[in-house]
């Protein structure tokens, strides 16, 4: 079973063909990758997947159902959750907050409830914020729960961003280049820690990094796509004896 | 109704307006230059109802909060798809467009004599209390999933829209929720004065609103507050001749936004001031076992 089916995906900015027939699929309960140098097109591919952008042709089916040219909340609500290359936390909100914000879209007492602050309300809210701090707990930061994300380096705020993507209890979960700027320590800790999320939750990751060496321990399959288009695919041990692959990476060696 | 309790009753009013604010543009950063529009409409509501109608008081205002939060439904719906320095933009328009609508049906609404002998039902101290509740509603609203979604709308829309927020509905929300309250400050209006007339609701008064905001703290109910309480109060007591009053009004807005940008009060509440007070008293009472 594919939680999620690419086909022939393209869209184009301008005269730049960002993304370009890409076809790609995402097994059920799987780690699949997509690397490729800087430029290649792999964020604009999960900003087409996320619903950021419409395609300019092609289709994306999640859990068997069309979802090309869904707004970007609708298929946040059907189960498809990401983190941001460039960090994207809400600054004004704490951290718990920030993580509890993915349950709210998805809590159900309304504006009633709300102004009078309602048992129910209550209630939902104090779950929620609960549950916001077992994925804090998840990822190490229960204790910085009423901070502000700025107060965090770098790296923690990337943890933040992961914990409000598990929140929303994703079928399916997007990570864009979580693994930057870590060093090589924080990268092995960071991959036991993907493992653990997918056993635990049992969802469908797809990954993006642009070192090989960080994803092929982790993938089940690797998608290499260079210039807005799909090189080559297949498992890490493919992937590494492919020359092309190897050619799109020469001069890249970090 | 003594002078000061009358001066009092139309600064809270005014108030209210200004608390109104405080949910579209410290909340949900919207800036909208056209909102005494739905005072506007409120005061009319209520001027209209109250003169050709039986209807008991309370009734007849939360007709005018429904005929504001109607209003900003139908300007809103096309707006909060928008930009939002356009929405700054087309809310003055739609405003202005509001108040010419009513200083125009002079059958209805009596044009620009607009309408008067407005029974006086307002006190203060159903000022007060009305002040009170608005501030509850405006603080239980922040502290709900609502206020979340504001927030991480102003601080980041796609970010919001990738948690599952519908960035327009929140912001359409925020805007009828305001102007239902906006609305209410109309309406009050009306009883206080016991007259309406379009002319005091033009853009200026929006953008006087926004100017108070700013000085107050936009991140912050409490700054709004008080700065509301300032600027409506201060000219009256104090009787500058109105030229005097607004260069010192320009005066106080230029200074804190020049050397405290984030207003008098930044991102701090009243309550905050409690909760630390909680937990030194809690520290002393560890401190003396
Ligand atoms: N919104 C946009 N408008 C114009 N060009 C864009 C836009 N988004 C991405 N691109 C272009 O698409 C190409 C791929 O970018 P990106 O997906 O960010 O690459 P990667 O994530 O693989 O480093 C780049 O040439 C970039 O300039
Ligand atoms: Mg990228």
């Amino acid at each position: 079973m594919n939680i999620l089916e690419v086909k022939e995906l393209s869209i184009r900015f301008g005269g730049v063909k960002a993304v370009q027939d890409v076809s790609l699929s995402v097994k059920t309960d799987s780690i699949t990758s997509i690397i490729g140098p800087n430029g290649a097109g792999k964020t604009t591919f999960f900003n087409l997947i996320s619903g950021v952008y419409a395609p300019t042709s092609g289709q994306i089916l999640f859990d068997g159902q069309d979802i090309t040219g869904l707004k970007q909340h609708q298929i946040s609500l059907l189960g498809i959750s990401r983190t941001f290359q460039n960090i994207r936390l809400f600054n004004q909100l704490s951290i718990l907050e920030n993580v509890q914000s993915a349950m709210d879209a998805r809590a159900t007492y309304n504006l009633l409830d709300s102004i009078m602050t309602t048992p129910k309300k209550r209630r939902i809210d104090r779950e929620n914020r609960e549950k916001s701090l077992e994925y804090l707990r998840l990822v190490g930061l229960e204790k910085n729960g009423q901070d502000k994300p700025g107060s965090l380096p770098y790296g923690m705020q990337r943890k933040v961003e992961l914990a409000r993507a598990l929140a929303s209890e994703p079928k399916l979960l997007l990570l864009d280049e979580p693994a930057a700027g870590l060093n090589p320590t924080e990268v092995e800790e960071f991959i036991r820690l993907i493992h653990k999320i997918k056993e635990t939750f049992h969802i469908s990751i797809l990954l993006i990094e642009h070192r090989l060496q960080v994803v092929h321990t982790l993938s089940d399959m690797i998608y290499v796509l260079n210039f807005g288009q799909l090189l080559a695919h297949g498992t890490s041990r493919e992937i590494i004896e492919n020359r092309d692959v190897v050619a799109a990476y020469m001069g890249e060696d970090d | 109704m003594s002078y000061y309790s009358a001066v009092m009753t139309s600064a809270i009013v005014n108030i209210i307006a200004i608390l109104s604010m405080y949910t579209l543009m410290g909340l949900t950063g919207i800036f909208s230059m056209g909102q005494a529009a739905f005072m506007c409409v409120g005061a009319y509501a209520t001027g209209m109802l109250a003169i050709h109608s039986h209807l008991p008081m309370a009734v007849i205002v939360v007709l005018s909060i429904l005929a504001g939060m109607v209003c900003a439904l139908l300007v809103g719906f096309p707006v909060v798809k928008l930009r939002r320095d356009y929405i700054a933009m087309i809310t003055m328009g739609f405003g202005e467009a509001i108040v010419a609508l009513l200083n125009n049906m002079s059958n209805i609404t009596g044009g620009a004599n607009g309408i008067n002998n407005i029974p006086r039902k307002m006190t203060l101290w159903l000022g007060v209390i009305i002040l009170a509740l608005i501030l509850v509603i405006t603080m239980n609203f922040k502290r709900s999933k609502y206020g979340r979604y504001c927030i991480a709308v102003k601080n980041d829309e796609l970010s919001a829209a990738a948690m599952g927020i519908n960035v327009a509905r929140v912001k359409l929300t925020a805007f009828v929720f305001a102007s239902g309250i906006t609305a209410l400050a109309g309406s009050l209006l009306a009883y206080t004065t016991t007259y309406v007339e379009p002319t005091a609701f033009g853009f200026t008064k929006s953008i006087d609103w926004i100017s108070f905001v700013f000085v107050g703290g936009v991140n912050s109910l409490t700054g709004t507050l008080l700065s509301g309480m300032i600027f409506c109060t201060l000219p009256e007591i104090l009787r500058f001749a109105d030229m005097y009053r607004i260069i010192a009004q320009c005066a106080i807005v230029l200074l804190v936004v020049n050397f405290l940008p984030n207003g008098l009060f930044g991102e701090h509440e009243f309550t905050d001031a409690i909760a630390a007070i909680r937990k030194a008293a809690k520290n002393r009472k560890r401190g003396n076992l």
